[in-house]
């Protein structure tokens, strides 16, 4: 979509029939083999599969609630044996307003050797770690799970309060006091990872 | 990437702007935000008055009804002010009672009108242990965004200087009351008190007219009003502590602050 | 009456000064027969036209969306907030929840009003809710509930629709899913007069049968636009039912002549936006 010239939709507005060649994607809804916008925003026709899919996007920020398989970020508050409380504080690249519960449990930190996993050994209060949402079940609790190598702690301090640096997959080490402590540690990848930033 | 920055660590997002000498919204350390102060806009109440401070918005109305003064003080009329913070105004209230950041400011404001005395409360005597006004001013805060309680102060004024109250005539022989609607009377403001938040952050830099997110990232809030050139209310609810120079700067900073609020306040009204 | 603590309170007993008024005002039945006679209302508008309308969003710098309505002297300001828990709900629902709140300011009538929700307000929100439910998509967020505030800064009439229509723009400005646009209307009736929009005056003379059986009250309806539906209708009074036929006919129509209003500030707001991210 070119920003210039966007094609702007009020909720309610009808866009388009719904049928083989256009579906109803983010923002709209189907009615009676039309579809419609959902917000003020504008109009976004991403192709798929020989299928157009029509998505409205507003204009503002957008209102966003975690869901399943959405990679968050959140930040750990409270640590026990058999899990670790976290507030969600951004979904994707969008900053929540309001920070939400979740819970990280023992067997979902790491995808293997689950039962020797320790919450300790692996998240401790006021790290930043990188999650993926599982399905919901209960009411008011996310859980997460860490099980993938790009996930876990990204940002931690040590016990003295500097920042760490990863130095494996299980440990990151203080700047200042060069102390190891043990962590679930994220393989962060760059954002926009292609062939050319390798050959560099 | 910012706004993640500023979500996951604010305290070091502000250090960092701090450092350079100035805040995330662009301003100086010492700058306020602009003021605005509209009066009379709600002609229900007896006096209103809306205040903006920055993106901080409060109502002031003051109705006036008809009281028996109380025993011990014959010729005493009533003030009431209640400010109310609304879950309209920002997500962090909910609704119910009010909260107890509202009931401090509630008590705060209190005591800046009664220390300042600038409604003298003989002045709204109708006739001795018999009759008297009692003068509700209510504060809505619509927009909760930091310094209230400067911007309650703003539009008191402006709504007690705007405020008309009219003729009453009291028989005390019969207890009859009559009231002459066409015939108003402005209520006698006696002094402009004029309030001036700072906030303390990291124990070190002093904020001037600090936003909400400063207020709740900073160490220590201290709020000093000035009734023209006399100092009537210091308000440090505990927090860092501040050397004596610090205290006497801020002090000094709001006095010279008081004069263009005055100003403000005269051009409104 | 238990003390409330929580605030400052006055003296036990007040009274407004207005009931001891010298001057001997109009009673509503001279006002109403006066208007019968003249065919004039008040502020000479025609009987079935609409004050003029006044919209702003993005009054409330801490909310998510907000707008401010303006009808002539009626003044409401609402605000809506991120989806959040639902308090106290321990099971899983897959639909979410609007929660509405309506509220006059104390000062804002010509009885002072007090700070704690009364049956009124209590009722409006409910009114509110209901209006407001058919228009927000609740599936798109499960297990949330996204509040909504509403705070009648200056009641002169027609609050309750006022607040409806400006709660929809709010939530269309806080870029909550919806399915229409949503504009209210209400309409006061006494006798054969029918009062659209009405003002505080106007509803009061439609409050009261002026004789036995007489037709009187006050409706208010809220409408989705595109989909043509009634999504609110409230009555109070008692109203024939051709009169009310008649009154919705009207109401309809007139709830349409806001729509145009609403979508013209949308789509302002929507280019100022884009045109605000491309600056940056």
């Amino acid at each position: 979509m070119s920003t210039s010239d966007p094609l702007i939709c009020l909720p309610g507005q009808r866009l388009c029939l719904s049928d083989k060649t256009y579906t109803s994607g983010q923002g709209t809804y189907e009615r009676q083999g039309y579809i419609y916008s959902q917000l003020a925003g504008y109009v976004d026709i991403v192709d798929k599969d020989s299928v157009k899919v029509v998505e409205v996007h507003t204009s503002g920020e957008k209102t966003v609630i975690p869901a399943q398989g959405d990679i968050v970020t959140a930040k750990v508050s409270v640590i026990t044996q058999q899990y670790a409380k976290c507030f969600i504080t951004s979904v994707g690249d969008t900053v929540l307003r309001r920070p939400f519960r979740a819970v990280l449990r023992t067997e979902d930190i790491r995808a293997t050797e689950k039962d020797k996993v320790e919450v300790y050994k692996s998240v401790r209060p006021g790290d930043i770690i990188l999650a993926r949402v599982l399905p919901i079940t209960e009411a008011h609790n996310y859980q997460l799970s860490t099980a993938e190598n790009e996930l876990g702690v990204v940002i931690a301090h040590s016990e003295h309060g500097h920042p760490m640096v990863p130095i494996s997959w299980t440990e990151m080490q203080c700047t200042k006091t060069f102390v190891k402590e043990p962590r679930k540690v994220a393989k962060v990848v760059p954002e926009h990872f292609n062939q050319d930033n390798l050959a560099a | 990437m910012a706004e993640q920055y500023k979500s996951l660590h604010p305290i070091k997002y502000y250090r960092d702007y701090l450092a350079h000498g100035i805040r995330p919204d662009g301003r100086e350390f010492n700058k306020f935000r602009p003021i605005l102060l509209n009066v009379g806009s709600i002609d229900t109440a007896d006096g209103s008055a809306i205040a903006k401070v920055g993106n901080t918005t409060v109502v002031c109305g003051i109705k006036a009804e008809l009281c028996k003064p109380k025993p011990d003080a014959p010729k005493c009329g009533f003030l009431v002010p209640n400010l109310e913070l609304p879950p309209l105004c920002s997500p962090k209230f909910r609704p119910g009672p009010p909260s107890d950041q509202a009931q401090v400011l509630t008590q705060l404001i209190a005591d800046i009108i009664e220390n300042s005395k600038c409604i003298d409360l003989n002045d709204l005597c109708i006739f001795q242990d018999k009759l008297v006004w009692c003068l509700f001013v209510d504060f809505v805060c619509l927009d909760f965004d930091g310094s209230v309680v400067d911007a309650c102060i703003v539009s008191l004024l402006g709504a007690l200087k705007t405020a008309k109250l009219p003729f009453v005539e009291y028989d005390p022989a019969l207890d009859n009351i009559q009231v002459n609607m066409e015939e108003r009377k402005h209520i006698k403001v006696h002094s402009t008190p004029v309030s001036t938040t700072f906030a303390v952050f990291d124990d070190k830099v002093i904020l001037k007219d600090p936003t909400q997110e400063e207020e709740n990232l900073c160490s220590g809030i201290l709020t000093v009003v000035f009734k023209d050139d006399e100092l009537c209310c210091v308000h440090k609810p505990g927090g860092s502590p501040l050397t004596q120079e610090e205290l006497s700067q801020c002090i000094e900073e709001s006095k010279e602050r008081t004069l263009f609020i005055k100003r403000l306040i005269d051009t409104a009204v | 009456m238990p003390v409330d603590h929580k605030r400052i309170n006055g003296p036990d007993e007040t009274y407004p000064y207005s009931l001891y008024a010298k001057t001997n005002k109009q009673s509503l039945n001279e006002k109403h027969e006066d208007i019968k006679r003249t065919g004039q209302r008040s502020d000479s508008r025609t009987f079935l036209e609409h004050r003029k309308i006044f919209i702003k969003t993005g009054v409330v710098s801490q909310a998510k969306g907000s707008a401010y309505i303006e009808l002539e002297n009626t003044k409401v300001i609402v605000s809506v907030f991120d989806p959040r828990e639902i308090p106290n709900r321990p099971d899983y629902s897959l639909k979410g929840e609007i929660y509405c709140e309506f509220k006059y300011a104390p000062f804002s009538c010509n009885k002072r009003r007090l700070h704690i929700q009364d049956t009124e307000e209590k009722q409006y929100s409910a009114i509110m809710k209901q209006a407001l439910e058919s228009t927000v998509c609740s599936h798109e967020f499960p297990n949330f509930q996204v509040d909504i505030y509403a705070m009648v800064l200056h009641n002169d009439g027609s609050c309750l629709s006022a607040a409806i229509t400006a709660a929809g723009l709010a939530l269309a400005h806080a870029g909550v899913p919806m399915y229409d646009i949503i504009t209210s209307v209400s309409l006061g009736i006494q006798q054969d007069n029918l009062f659209i929009d009405p003002t505080n005056e106007e509803q009061s003379i439609c409050l009261y049968p002026r004789t036995l059986d007489t037709d009187h009250g006050n409706v208010i309806i809220s409408k989705l636009h595109m989909h043509n539906q009634i999504s609110q209708f409230y009555q109070s009074g008692n109203i024939s039912l051709e009169k009310i036929n008649e009154a919705i006919g009207i109401l309809d129509k007139t709830c349409e002549e806001l729509v145009p209003v609403i979508q013209k500030y949308l789509v302002k707001h929507v280019i100022r936006n884009l045109k605000d991210r491309e600056a940056k």
